[in-house]
């Protein structure tokens, strides 16, 4: 029986010799796109679209931890890349980072093979981003919600006002609710998600001062489970509008609650196309997201890198270039009184005069 | 042994051969289990509309191809191999240490504790000590599980569990912003940095790859030398093998317990240290490393041996490197990488598939392989 070995491993030296000569060849195999999620948010051209030159830049995407079809943060950013891809025909790829420990080395990872642009998405990347921006000082970055002081000349920090985006959010609760106890169930306590929360929280006692707001954070954005039950502790103190603000664990708060059948609100993308895709249960309890377009910040990056308007300092989406605001009301359009309505959209062209502030100061 | 090494006792050399041959046979389980996982994988991108060999090019050229790719990977590899050798130490006991990430935790927390606050000391002291004081963190989160193991009987699984929870929300609470331990200058949520000179050195600029790698290499050497030269380390193979028989001949069972999850502590610890003071150089909030978890696979994949550990470690340091420039070519999940991991994983564990596979013999006496045991001692 153990002379059967010889055989088996000469073989497998030999396989192993073929697929290593198969390596080098180069294999016309088009470059194979991972199927992105079928959602349908059209998104707005923010600029006329103008084929350029041939010189076609090479654009990395580097996730915080996380997919690229997490559903909302990740997912957003990199379809903000791809419709610039498209746009201009780019070439571009991406690494999903599996902990916060490879950071540095999935950039430089980009750098070694002569990217011309990276982005990298999320607060929690914003030192590693920094130490390579200074590393090579010839590729152009963009992060996603991080602004530097002083600014770095080959960094663009995309940031948003998520406070307006909560605000509305937290008025669109405060008038729905009926026990003047609404709920948000929150990622991690880092700058973008604080401002989501204070918003809300400013909006709701805006439109109703007698309204009691829950709030928890999570330490993970990736803990749907952490969310559900968060969000089910507060429907148990009666709170009957949700808002899920951090990544997919907010996601998980939001589903569990829109099931429980009490008024939910996503963030980020519009969660009608995302988490509760194809009228998932729950569907049509999602009254609104408060979006934030990472896909529009991203794409302007690399669009400016593209036709050389790049410049290193911090870009602000607001509610006054539509980087931030409310999605539409879906299925839950019906249920949704004019007076309620006719209120919010009072509120959100305030908001773009610059008439209605959020009050929220970090 | 076999039975016609038995008929030729004479020759000896025909004995060696049998015994050879064995070993041969032994170590080409792990090489057979990689390939197989490798040629699965190869069948999960080709199902996924990804080019095979694109993605496994990526995959080896990232890892090994260039001086920066080998740097990254032997950086990866030297916390996998001190975390897989606390895993391995702990098996070797009996002892079941899941904990080992909580330690790791914890040998980073205390080392970049040592490492910012301390100041005035030259280098030859105070980088030893940040080195010391984080093995020490480590060493007292896998002690607790390992007296309430040997004095309670309360099983080592659950606490180092529960101990992991502890060690990371508190990590995060002391680093956050406003905690204790925030730089309040940063507006990222992380420690202040630590001072130069209880900086790692890099043994090859401007590659990341720091002094570490020594203390890991160093520690392999160390435990195969606890356990197979000193009477400790006897006694704690002893007790791993048969408890009762170990207390029968005298030896104290809750000794070895506490000691294999100190020792198992430190080890973790020695990896937490030097991720914070070869690599990071500050604790940041959300430091979730992975590491200690990986190291449990590690630890099986060598089978608990301490001089195997560095070769499985280097193993999951290619995939877990390769796979930025795997995804770069061939733009697939990085999933496929945990994929590939446990089917290794699973083919080591259950070699009988490996050895059906590929016609080995089976094994006719059973080495001592002790992984863990049940509920109480």
């Amino acid at each position: 029986m153990r002379k059967a070995i010889w055989p088996t491993i000469a073989l497998v030296v030999a396989v192993s010799m073929v697929l290593a000569a198969c390596g080098p060849t180069p294999t016309p195999v088009p470059p194979t796109k991972p199927p992105v999620a079928a959602t349908a948010t059209p998104v707005p051209p923010t600029k006329a679209p103008e084929p350029t030159k041939p010189a076609a830049l090479k654009v990395g995407l580097v996730t915080d931890v996380g997919k690229v079809n997490d559903g909302t943060f990740n997912e957003f950013a990199y379809k903000g890349m791809m419709r610039a891809v498209d746009e201009f025909k780019l070439k571009s790829a991406f690494i999903e980072t599996l902990a916060p420990t490879d950071y540095e080395k999935n950039i430089s990872q980009f750098a070694e093979e002569k990217y011309d642009v990276i982005i990298t998405v999320g607060f929690m990347i914003g030192d590693a981003t920094a130490a390579m921006a200074k590393k090579y000082p010839t590729i152009k970055f963009a992060i996603v919600d991080f602004a530097y002081a002083p600014p770095i000349p080959n960094v663009m920090g995309l940031v948003f006002t998520e406070d307006q985006s909560g605000y509305l959010a937290g008025a669109l609760a405060g008038l729905m609710t009926k026990s003047n106890v609404i709920g948000i169930v929150c990622g991690k306590e880092i700058p973008p998600v604080v401002k989501f929360r204070k918003g809300y929280e400013n909006g709701a006692k805006s439109v109703n001062p007698n309204v009691k707001v829950l709030g928890v954070y999570i330490d993970s954005f990736t803990a749907p489970d952490k969310g559900k039950e968060a969000a089910l502790s507060q429907i148990a103190e009666k709170a009957d509008v949700i808002f899920g603000a951090g990544g997919p664990t907010g996601s998980g708060g939001i589903k569990a609650a829109a099931e429980k059948g009490v008024w939910v609100i996503g963030v980020d993308q519009d969660e009608y196309f995302t988490t509760f895709r194809d009228k998932k249960p729950g569907y049509d309890k999602l009254v609104s997201s408060a979006m934030k377009r990472v896909d529009v910040a991203v794409y302007t990056a690399i669009a400016n890198a593209v036709k050389g308007t790049f410049k290193g300092g911090t870009a602000v989406f607001d509610a006054t270039n539509d980087g931030v605001g409310l999605a539409p009301f879906h299925d839950a359009e019906k249920n949704i009184p004019k007076a309620v309505q006719d209120k919010l959209a009072e509120i959100a062209k305030g908001m773009k005069e610059g008439k209605i502030t959020t009050g929220v100061k970090l | 042994m076999t039975a016609e090494a038995g008929k030729h006792r004479g020759i000896p050399w025909r004995k060696w051969v049998a015994a050879w041959s064995q070993r041969v046979s032994d170590l080409a389980i792990p090489f057979l289990a990689v390939f197989t996982a490798l040629a699965i994988g190869a069948v999960v991108i080709w199902a996924s509309g990804a080019s095979v060999p694109k993605a496994y090019q990526g995959l080896f050229e990232g890892a090994l191809g260039s001086p920066r790719g080998i740097a990254e990977t032997l950086v990866i590899a030297t916390p996998y191999t001190l975390a897989g050798l606390a895993v391995a130490l702990g098996f070797r006991c009996g002892l079941f240490n899941i904990g080992a990430e909580g330690q790791f935790y914890l040998g980073a927390l205390f080392a970049v504790w040592v490492g910012y606050s301390v100041k005035g000391l030259p280098i030859f002291v105070h980088l030893p000590l940040a080195i010391l004081v984080g093995a020490l963190g480590g060493a007292l989160w896998g002690a607790i599980p390992g007296f309430l193991k040997a004095r309670l009987g309360t099983h080592e699984v659950i606490n180092t569990i529960m101990m992991n929870y502890i060690a990371v929300l508190m990590v995060d609470w002391l680093v956050n912003r406003k905690g204790p331990m925030w730089d309040s200058t940063s507006t990222v949520p992380r420690t202040p940095y630590i001072l130069p000179t209880a900086t790692l050195p890099q043994l090859v600029p401007p590659y990341r790859l720091h002094a570490g790698l020594l203390i890991a290499i160093a520690a392999v050497f160390v435990v195969y030398w606890l356990l197979w030269k000193t009477t400790l380390g006897f006694e704690i193979r002893a007790v791993g093998a048969n408890p009762s028989a170990a207390k029968y001949a005298g030896m104290s069972v809750t000794r070895n317990f506490v000691l294999a999850m100190t020792f198992s502590g430190v080890l973790a610890g020695l990896a937490g240290a030097g991720e914070v003071l070869g690599l990071n150089r500050t604790l940041p909030a959300a430091f979730v490393s992975g590491y200690g978890f990986d190291s449990i696979a590690i630890a099986l994949l060598a089978k608990s041996h301490p001089l195997f550990v560095p070769f499985a470690a280097i193993l999951w340091a290619i995939l877990r490197n390769g796979a930025g420039l795997m995804q770069i070519r061939a733009g697939i999940s990085v999933d496929l990488i945990s994929i590939v991991q446990a089917l290794v994983i699973a083919f080591v564990a259950a070699d009988e598939i490996i050895r059906w596979l590929y016609r080995i013999g089976k094994k006719e006496e059973i080495k001592e392989v002790v992984f863990t045991r049940g509920w109480g001692r």
